[in-house]
């Protein structure tokens, strides 16, 4: 009875420590994009929840409009794709796997200048009734805790994707700034060079070398 | 005693747990660059690893497959250098606040070969190494699953002051914007009458001048 119950409580402490080493994220990666880039995730589980987001950061555009931002696809292990996106500049998404295996996360840049992406992919994993059937030393305050650890990744995502627009936000607010003052002050050179040509144009007339009184 | 056993389990799971922490993966052809960058706020703890994946399992990995990384901060300092490797890892805290770059060199071979690196890179809170705090507190594993909870809703609190305090900067910025577009405006109107004013008052001396008027 002592022994059984030693070892079914060593098996606990197995899954727990299987299940700890699950939390698996990243951070807020960028990556210049100059014609297509792939990025590979692994799903362990089928029916696992792949959520994320992308925020395209512009680079310094002066003189033609806004990017027209890129393509996102995510294609299966199968090879088909799962989740795609055209001309965003920015976006969430989530899907649920169908399979598990290698994912590909692809960015199609279809112009020639290059651009920075800030992507964040999480993969989530909540085990369910049959994994609760198939081991009875999972509890289901293990189900609880692995829901709450999603519902607080999900913050986390989004609080990713913000600061990552807010960065996008900041870099357009600067580039506006420069380009005011810069063209005020083009401007202001463009009306003095327009008025003194007017007078010298005016004062070359009434010269007395060019013509008398031809006025 | 069973519960240490257990804990010592659990620290060899999380020896052996990078074959089941998800990481990501990227290609690069040989003789080609590829970066990836983060931005880490300062004092923030970093960890990173990356490792080319054998093509063929079994067989030892060919000389072809060599990367050269380098992890430099925004302002150009060094973290991180490793010439000709085929594995690695770098742990520092971040000194300045920015974008910090981890370049990944695939070394030239003549026929172009495509080497697939696994690469991960874990900032904050998801660097900590939660395996010595579990040793050090003696701490259930329910225990410490509820502490690392903890923990992310303590980061998303501080997060949240973050973007609130970039709002307010951003506010700041765009106000200042607005008040200088209009003391330029209203500079260009005066620089347009008084260049107006000049011109009248130049061409009526001159034109007195050459007895016209």
């Amino acid at each position: 009875m002592e022994r059984r119950k030693r070892s079914g409580s060593v098996k606990l402490f197995i899954i727990l420590g299987f299940l700890l080493s699950i939390v698996g994220h990243l951070s807020a990666l960028s990556i210049t994009v100059n014609d297509v880039e792939c990025v590979y995730e692994y799903v362990l589980y089928e029916g696992d929840t792949v959520s994320g987001n992308f925020v395209v950061v512009d680079h310094d555009i002066f003189w033609s409009s806004d990017h027209p931002g890129l393509d996102f696809t995510v294609s299966s292990p199968g090879g088909n794709t799962v989740h795609s996106l055209k001309g965003t500049s920015g976006d969430k998404f989530e899907f649920k796997a169908p399979r598990s295996g290698m994912y590909k996360f692809c960015f199609q840049n279809p112009y020639s200048t290059p651009e920075t992406v800030s992507f964040y992919i999480h993969i989530g994993h909540i085990p369910n009734e049959h994994d609760l059937a198939k081991d009875e030393h999972l509890n289901p305050i293990n189900v609880k805790i692995a829901e709450l650890r999603e519902a607080l990744e999900s913050v986390t995502a989004e609080q990713t994707y913000l600061k990552a627009r807010d960065a996008r936000h900041r870099r357009t607010n600067e580039s506006t700034r420069k380009r005011v003052v810069l063209y005020t002050m083009l401007e202001y050179l463009v009306l003095v060079a327009a008025s003194s040509l007017q007078v010298v144009y005016i004062r070359r007339l009434f010269s007395k070398s060019v013509a008398y009184n031809r006025v | 005693m069973s519960k240490r056993f257990g804990i010592v389990v659990v620290l060899i799971l999380g020896i052996l747990s990078p074959l089941l922490v998800q990481s990501l993966r990227f290609d690069i052809q040989s003789g080609h660059t590829k970066c990836i960058a983060e931005d880490i706020k300062s004092n923030a703890m970093t960890v990173g690893k990356y490792s080319i994946v054998n093509p063929n399992e079994g067989h030892p990995l060919p000389e072809s497959h060599k990367v050269t990384v380098r992890v430099t901060s925004t302002y150009g300092n060094n973290y991180h250098y490793g010439d000709n490797v085929q594995s690695g890892q770098y742990a520092f805290t971040a000194a300045e606040a920015g974008d910090y770059m981890a370049c990944f060199y695939a070394i030239d071979h003549k026929p172009v070969t495509t080497i697939t690196i696994d690469f991960e890179w874990k900032t904050g809170i998801a660097a900590k190494d939660w395996t010595n705090v579990a040793k050090k507190g003696q701490i259930d594993v329910m225990q410490l699953e509820l502490k690392k909870l903890e923990d992310i809703v303590q980061s998303i609190h501080d997060e949240m002051f973050y973007l609130r305090e970039r709002e307010e900067e951003m506010q700041e910025l765009n106000r200042a914007t607005n008040s200088r577009m209009g003391w330029l405006s209203f500079l260009s109107l005066c620089i347009c009458f008084s260049v107006a004013g000049l011109q009248l008052w130049h061409l009526k001396t001159f034109f007195e001048r050459k007895k016209l008027l």
